[in-house]
């Protein structure tokens, strides 16, 4: 028979169990969403006191907050390593999902930035990969949800089972990619000029029909004190700009368009950050920005930035049209 | 194998260098880094969360080809060392809950090191000079600054550091501007070799009578960017290459004046220059000079050694395990912004 030694570090919780011939002699967690990396070798310290002598290492390899998610995989792999045994990955919502009696019903755990990792269990097994969404997506489903919110959290003590029966994993469960994204290739980016502003207009035009800013508001806005104005140009010819002001400390974000044809593709986010680093140079104390409600596009990208919403204001883009204030503080 | 001799390895995991070093006492047996830096050229800088990614997918193959280059066993291991910090947090859990694993699983001590010490440390390699006192001048993309060390486990003092941006990071920057590449120190020197350095005569930061009252040992280069960039925005037909030897210029002036001024003024005749910028040909050759002149003794380690490596990792454990001193406890905090004062967690 053998000795387990179970780790996940997948939650706000750290837990670690030994498992012997089928009984679990060692259990002990930690609750604590930035303690992953002091507390686990605690854990492991104690629980190699009550038996020394592993077999395997099976950890969780979430999904979950990958800061804390990669302090028990690389310390399960290491140890393994040292002592010439195995290791297997398991996923932590399978784990949660063993404890929970029923036959159809949702695990989720919290995947920060105000969304959940989450999977669903039908019949006793999982149902396809988890996944990533906010919690108000999966209220319309109207199953039960399990996991971190009621208190149920992955538990060592019964990932032997696991290991034995379900579906291994050799990798972390990321689910989400880095929050990096590469420059836009082929794009230049460089200050505003004067000439800028005619084939800016066309843009303005084009991706706001009416509701875009006059020629006039556009070179008033341009001459304005204070400014920042960057441009993108691809092949010569302007597909994107952006501009900002410094109001007495806060920088307040003016136009940040992108021409069709050329938008997912990160230049957007390009120029936000331009942006940004122009307020901070500026020494501001924070960068505010409108956004409508409903664009779909851009909500998440200020998001991704760091920027909250404070703030409605109704009929800002012409009747009915509601903005989105947000805020980011540096 | 000589057992009184201890085998120690060394994590480094601080910032974009995945690195594991092996010494046996101060030989040096093996030196592996994998490096995710060309994953970070795309975005122009280090991404924290990338670092931390590729941390672990490597962790397991560096550690094993540094076993397999010093010829030795995990189980040969005496003793294991890892960054604690200063870094980026997510990158040194990787190290240090692999390191603990390691130590764990082998019931082996596990010394957390102070990541700026073990590049003074480096220098105890394959040599039996004595370490300190010493002056240190550490520069690189995350630092810059001039330690006294008196003696490196335990009595180390900063003298001063940036009060902005690191010297590695004015490199980058100027690259960028300069539409070099990055990362931008190697960019500069192979394109100031063929420019003139005294074409443009750039600030030289904290160097004002009135600067070295609060600041004599302090450095700041944010100036520095915006003289180059104002330069270029004004001088339409500028010639990069004397542009890159100009501002190198400024950067390695400002970095020698300050930091064999401080080894004249405290009295201290070594200097070791270590980080990243240390494989700056031009500073190293202007710093053989002018030590020279100054009756100063230069060290500068090896360049494979400057960088982030795990070597200087592991001799820094070496020397801590040699003086005497007592392992980091289990579950050590790794601490993202340690001073120097700590150089053993
Ligand atoms: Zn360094």
């Amino acid at each position: 028979m053998n000795t387990f030694l179970a780790i996940d570090t997948s939650t706000s919780r750290t837990s670690v169990a030994i498992i012997k011939e089928r009984t679990v002699i060692f259990q002990a967690h930690h609750d604590g969403a930035l303690s992953h990396g002091e507390i686990l070798p605690q854990l492991v310290s104690k629980a190699l006191r009550a038996e020394n002598i592993i077999d395997e290492v099976i950890v969780g390899m979430g999904p979950g907050p990958f800061t804390g998610l990669r302090v028990g995989i690389s310390f399960a792999q290491s140890f393994a390593f040292a002592r010439g045994i195995k290791w297997v990955g398991i996923c932590s919502l399978d784990s949660i999902a063993l404890q929970i009696s029923g036959n159809d019903f949702l695990v989720a755990v919290d995947a920060r930035r105000k969304e959940v990792f989450y999977a669903r269990y039908t019949d006793r097994k999982r149902v396809g990969e988890p996944s990533v969404c906010q919690p108000s997506q999966l209220i319309p489903l109207d199953i039960p949800i399990h996991g971190e919110e009621s208190n149920e959290f992955p538990s060592p003590a019964n990932f032997a089972e696991i290991a034995k029966e379900g579906q291994k994993y050799l990798a972390p469960i990321y689910i989400r990619r880095p929050d990096a994204f590469p420059a836009p290739i082929g794009v230049k980016f460089r200050a505003m000029g004067q000439l800028d502003l005619v084939p800016a207009f066309a843009i303005e035009k084009s991706v706001y029909g009416s509701e875009g800013w006059s020629m006039e508001q556009l070179k008033e806005e341009y001459h304005g004190k204070n400014r920042g104005y960057i441009a993108g140009e691809s092949g010569g010819k302007l597909i994107a700009y952006a501009g900002v002001t410094n109001l007495g400390g806060i920088a307040d974000v003016l136009t940040l368009t992108v021409a069709d044809g050329h938008r997912r593709k990160g230049i957007g986010r390009e120029l936000l950050r331009r942006l940004i680093d122009w307020a901070r140079s500026q020494k501001c104390k924070a960068i505010m920005l409108e956004v409508r409600v409903g664009n779909e596009e851009a909500i998440p990208l200020y998001t991704s930035f760091g920027f909250i919403e404070i703030s409605r204001r109704r009929d800002y883009y012409g009747p009915g049209k509601t903005a989105i204030v947000m805020r980011k503080d540096f | 194998m000589i057992t009184s001799i201890p085998l120690v390895l060394g994590i480094e995991t601080s910032c974009d260098e995945t690195a594991v070093g092996i010494v046996a006492g101060r030989k040096l047996l093996a030196n592996v880094i994998s490096s995710s830096v060309e994953e970070h050229a795309k975005f122009g800088g280090v991404v924290p969360e990338i670092a931390s990614r590729a941390h672990l997918e490597a962790m397991q193959g560096v550690i094993r080809a540094a076993l397999s280059e010093a010829k030795v066993s995990i189980n040969d291991i005496d003793a294991f060392a890892v960054t604690a910090g200063p870094g980026l947090i997510g990158a040194l859990l990787v190290g240090t809950s692999s390191a603990a694993g390691l130590a764990l699983g082998l019931d082996k001590p596990l010394y957390g090191v102070n990541h700026l010490s073990a590049h003074i440390a480096v220098d105890s390699l394959d040599s039996d000079h004595k370490l300190d006192p010493a002056i240190a001048l550490l520069v690189s993309g995350g630092h810059s600054s001039i330690l006294q060390v008196n003696e490196l486990t335990s009595d180390v003092i900063t003298l001063g550091s940036t009060i902005d941006d690191a010297a590695g990071e004015a490199f980058d920057k100027i690259a960028r501007i300069l539409e070099l590449g990055f990362p931008g120190g190697p960019a500069i020197d192979l394109d100031a070799r063929s420019g003139n350095r005294e074409a443009v005569d750039f600030p030289r930061g904290l160097t004002l009578a009135k600067d070295l009252i609060d600041h004599r040992y302090d450095f700041s280069f944010s100036g520095l960017k915006t003289a180059v960039s104002r330069y270029l925005a004004k001088t339409p037909g500028y010639i990069r290459a004397d542009i890159s030897a100009s501002f190198q210029e400024a950067v390695v002036d400002v970095l020698l004046t300050k930091a064999i001024g401080a080894a004249k003024e405290v009295g201290i005749e070594v200097l070791i220059i270590a980080g990243g910028v240390a494989a700056n040909s031009r500073l190293r050759e202007s710093a053989e000079e002018r030590c020279e002149k100054a009756g100063i003794r230069l060290r500068i380690p090896p360049m494979n050694l400057c960088t982030d490596n795990g070597a200087m990792v592991a001799a820094l454990g070496s020397l801590a395990l040699t003086n005497g001193l007592a392992p980091s406890e289990i579950g050590l905090t790794a601490d993202s912004a340690s001073g120097v004062a700590r150089a053993i967690f």
